[in-house]
């Protein structure tokens, strides 16, 4: 009986230090906002993302066709569109490594960052 | 003990409180500090939660009938493997198991992901804490499984039906599976208010979807198996509605495993996989209060009690919850390219969501069907094993086919030309396979032939994919055939794995159809030394025994079985009778063939005191490739959930490029 | 499924004709629905129907045979709403009385003939307690 309370205080114990862990690891940080991407940021993974399925795209079909599962001419009539989204994707993602932002049409504009609904 | 395991139980329900208001907090005002400590909240109510867990366990273990738990369903004789599945047995117990699974995935997804999505995880806690308010509810307020009273002599014991070495794994594996389905949800829902929508939500929990798919597929399997052997009234799936209820959020997640690649390849279908997500932790949480609620009539029913109407307003909440929040997302989640042709993989894709999302509904119509009526009508009106067979057979029999036209065509658009090559030999196999079954007699049942074609198709399509697959790797310089074949299996784990699991599902298609749609039966009442005669088999009921066992007396007939000329041995069946209990079992006498997978399943239905037994005899053809198709998911499950690090480090990669840090 | 492209809405708009359309076939020709009701409610009717209720003793006769005959009374009834009860074809392990099974049938001059084999029993609980003296 005492000693289940004992071991129940305990884990209630050992729960809250648990919880309250990252404040007394840092009682006083530089920075206590989480980083929060921006619509560049986010457009830029985007971006990320479009490079790496237009690249994974392009191997799939590449072995697809050597195993002889897509035909030659199915083969030529997708590897032209897949090369023009990898291409594109590497385009648009150049000038945002000198860190400005791509110049898109539809850069869509004040959208809020967070989920603030 | 029963004090510790309230308390820790009631320190989970405020670590799960505390991490839905500070993780939500957190989140929306960007507090770093705030979302770590929420995070660890979880973490820490699943460690309170296991610490809950052992001492139900040990109550369990040492027969503690202090615990009115442990008094309802366990006795002091019963063996202690069983008194450990009492674990889950229980309402009490399985709601408490299920809150420890669901909080150990939680923290466990949330740990594992934190490495490149960390700005959707900060809001996949509060969901996962919302989940767990509501079970920890469950167990601290509604129904404690740490309800004390005085310690009578001997609890009431198990059902002995239930003490048989599946309630140890059956009844895991469900849970495993139904509360997995928790992780893709709570990372949908997170990528909803975080407006992340982008595809990492998808890769985050992928391995977890088809964890839970995968354990709920192997659950169910065994289930069947347990029926057809213990329950013994020759079959292994009735439509009952707790057997849907397990069905259901499977169909759902098989499709949402397919309309993945379609958003991961081509980025459509975002709304809908969002859809899917949520369909399938709503049936999930269904299938729970079917079980639970004891509202329809079912074989399997369980203590009728007072959680139904909770879990029904969860559900309510839950959907509605998720519905606004994908319809204010909606201008987000437009896809940027649209499908291209109707024939094209991810067309197939499509048309194999449709189907599989078909019958799922259907599936749950005829289940709610009875409520409905009886809501309109004032009468309940249950639809019978007719309807289900008849969907199953209009929905199924296509999506058969589909497994072996979708890995053929290419993505975006495929030429009717190249189709006709490529289908050639699949084609080809499939007509003659067809005509020389129709020549050996299968034509008896349409369906069934159908079945079989088709399953030859796709069969073929698998064996093709694999053989060219080995051959382009050979041409590649893998050394050795099996060199070669080792390498494509890793280097594309999902595509061959999938391909593994289409043939565990096609050989679970063949043994459907041979044993449901060729199987033949008989009955005869024999005295001692009388024959029957079923197929070309022969059996001889030769004597009849009673043993008496440690809690039951066995009767056993023994028969004499041959077939044509050759004699093949014995083969027993009869009844447990338990004293303690009182109750009868049927204990039935099968006798597999290993060769062609065939069964002869004997029932002595009645046995007479003057030793006439009445016997029900089935020969279920090719029976065996259900089980053996098991073993072939796991295989094919596994190889496609191994860990993939070349894929990890790329996602690393990614968010680092966008300045995304991985740490902290 | 914002701004679809049009193969996707034919596919859809198409699926949905088919859905129709084999609901449409299902009803005509298949058909297997039964109300489920409660033996007090059976009175005159003779179509086809599932009853749900309690198990009355005593059993007699042979289910192999000419038939098992019991009352099926109403869950939480009494004898006044036993309604008698014919039975052929297996017997699940839990029939007994006192138990609540279901039967599909019809009524034939006031015995309730069952159809073969179509007894399903329910457990009263998995894991609870013996019911204590549920009446018999």
């Amino acid at each position: 009986m005492t000693l289940a309370l004992v071991l129940a205080a305990l884990l209630a114990v050992v729960c809250v230090v648990a919880v309250a862990f990252p404040f007394i690891r840092e009682p006083e940080p530089e920075s206590d906002s989480l980083h929060d991407l921006n619509d560049d940021e986010r457009r830029r993974l985007e971006l990320l993302e479009e490079r790496d399925r237009a690249l994974a795209a392009l191997k799939e079909l590449e072995f697809d066709h050597r195993t002889g599962t897509i035909s030659d001419e199915d083969y030529r009539a997708l590897l032209g569109p897949l090369r023009r989204d990898a291409a594109n994707a590497l385009r648009a993602l150049e000038p945002d490594r000198a860190g400005t932002p791509p110049d898109k049409p539809e850069t869509r504009e004040g959208r809020p960052t967070g989920g603030r609904t | 003990m029963a004090e510790l395991g309230r308390a820790a139980l009631l320190v989970t329900l405020g670590l799960a409180v505390y991490a839905l208001v500070a993780g939500a907090a957190a989140a929306y005002l960007g507090r770093r500090r705030l979302a770590l400590s929420a995070q660890n909240a979880l973490t820490a109510a699943s460690f309170s939660t296991l610490v809950a867990s052992g001492v139900l366990l040990a109550a369990l273990v040492r027969s503690d009938f202090s615990f009115s738990y442990v008094a309802r369903t366990t006795s002091e004789a019963l063996p202690l493997q069983y008194k450990i599945s009492a674990f889950w047995g229980g309402q009490e117990g399985s709601l408490l198991f299920w809150l420890a699974i669901l909080t150990a995935c939680g923290a466990l997804a949330v740990r594992l992901n934190r490495a490149w999505a960390r700005d959707l995880i900060v809001w996949a806690v509060p969901v996962f804490a919302a989940v767990a308010v509501f079970f920890s509810f469950l167990v601290v307020v509604v129904a404690s499984p740490f309800a004390t009273q005085a310690a009578p002599l001997d609890g009431a014991g198990m059902t002995p039906s239930l003490q048989n070495p599946y309630m140890l794994a059956h009844p895991i594996f469900l849970y495993l599976g139904y509360v997995g389905l928790t992780v893709p949800f709570a990372f949908a829902l997170g990528s909803l208010l975080s407006g992340r929508v982008d595809e990492r939500w998808l890769v985050a929990t992928r391995r977890w979807t088809l964890f839970a798919w995968a354990a709920l597929g192997i659950g169910q399997l065994l289930g069947s198996h347990w029926a057809y052997v213990e329950v013994g009234w020759g079959g292994y799936f009735a439509w009952d509605p707790v057997e849907n209820a397990a069905l259901m959020p499977w169909l759902a997640a098989t499709a949402f495993l397919h309309s993945v690649m379609i958003q991961e390849k081509r980025g459509m279908l975002r709304v809908w996989n969002i859809l899917l997500v949520l369909l399938a932790f709503a049936l999930a949480l269904f299938g729970t209060f079917l079980t639970r609620s004891g509202i329809l009539n079912s074989i399997h029913s369980f203590t009728q009690s007072s959680i139904g109407p909770w879990f029904l307003a969860f559900i309510a909440l839950t959907v509605a919850v998720s519905l606004t929040l994908l319809f204010r997302r909606l201008p987000q989640l437009r896809s940027p390219t649209r499908l291209e042709s109707p024939v094209s993989r991810e067309a197939a894709f499509l048309y194999n969501n449709l189907l599989l999302l078909a019958l799922c509904l259907t599936i749950l119509w005829g289940v709610v069907y009875p409520i409905l009526s009886e809501a309109v009508r004032g009468e309940a009106v249950v639809l019978g094993r007719a309807y289900y067979d008849f969907f199953l057979r209009i929905f199924g029999l296509p999506l058969l086919l589909l497994m072996g036209i979708g890995p053929l065509i290419a993505w975006r658009r495929a030429s009717l030309q190249s189709l006709l090559t490529t289908f050639r030999w699949p084609t080809l196999v499939a007509l003659v396979s067809g005509v020389v079954l129709l020549t050996l007699g299968a034509g008896s049942s349409i369906p069934g032939l159908i079945a079989y074609t088709f399953a030859a198709f796709v069969l073929t399509t698998i064996v093709l994919e694999f053989a060219r697959g080995t051959r382009a790797r050979m041409a590649l310089g893998a050394g050795s055939w099996s060199g070669a074949f080792f390498s494509l299996l890793t280097r594309n784990r999902r595509r061959y794995g999938g391909y593994v699991v289409h043939a565990s599902i096609v050989i679970l298609a063949v043994g459907i159809a041979g044993s449901s749609a060729f199987d033949s039966v008989a009955e005869a009442r024999l005295t001692r030394g009388d024959s029957m005669s079923i197929g070309d088999y022969t059996l001889v009921y030769q004597s009849l025994d009673e043993r008496v066992a440690s809690n039951a007396t066995e009767i056993r007939a023994t028969l004499g079985v041959s077939r044509g000329d050759r004699d093949l041995g014995t083969l027993e069946a009869g009844k447990n009778a338990y004293t303690v209990e009182a109750q009868l079992s049927n204990e039935v006498g099968i006798r597999s063939d290993l060769l062609t997978g065939e069964d002869l399943f004997v029932i002595a239905e009645q046995v007479d005191p003057d030793g006439t037994v009445y016997f029900r005899v089935f020969v279920k053809p090719l029976v065996n490739l259900i089980w053996i198709a098991g073993f072939v998911f796991v295989l094919g499950s596994l190889i496609a959930l191994w860990p993939n690090a070349r894929e990890q480090r790329r996602l690393i990669q990614r968010s680092s490029e966008i300045g995304l840090p991985a740490t902290r | 499924m914002a701004r679809q492209a049009s193969p996707a809405r034919l596919v859809i708009a198409l699926s949905v004709a088919g859905l129709l359309a084999i609901f449409l076939l299902y009803t005509s020709i298949a058909g297997d629905a039964n109300p489920s009701i409660a033996p007090s409610d059976l009175r005159n009717r003779t179509e086809k129907v599932q009853l749900a209720g309690v198990v009355l003793g005593p059993i007699r006769g042979d289910a192999h045979a000419a038939g098992l005959r019991f009352v099926l009374r109403d869950m939480g009834g009494d004898r006044r709403t036993g309604v008698p009860v014919r039975y052929s074809g297996s017997v699940p392990d839990l029939f007994k009385v006192g138990r609540q099974i279901v039967v599909v049938g019809r009524l034939r001059q006031g015995v309730f003939v069952a159809e073969p084999g179509s007894m399903i029993t329910k457990c009263p609980s998995k894991y609870a307690p013996k019911q204590s003296g549920d009446p018999a």
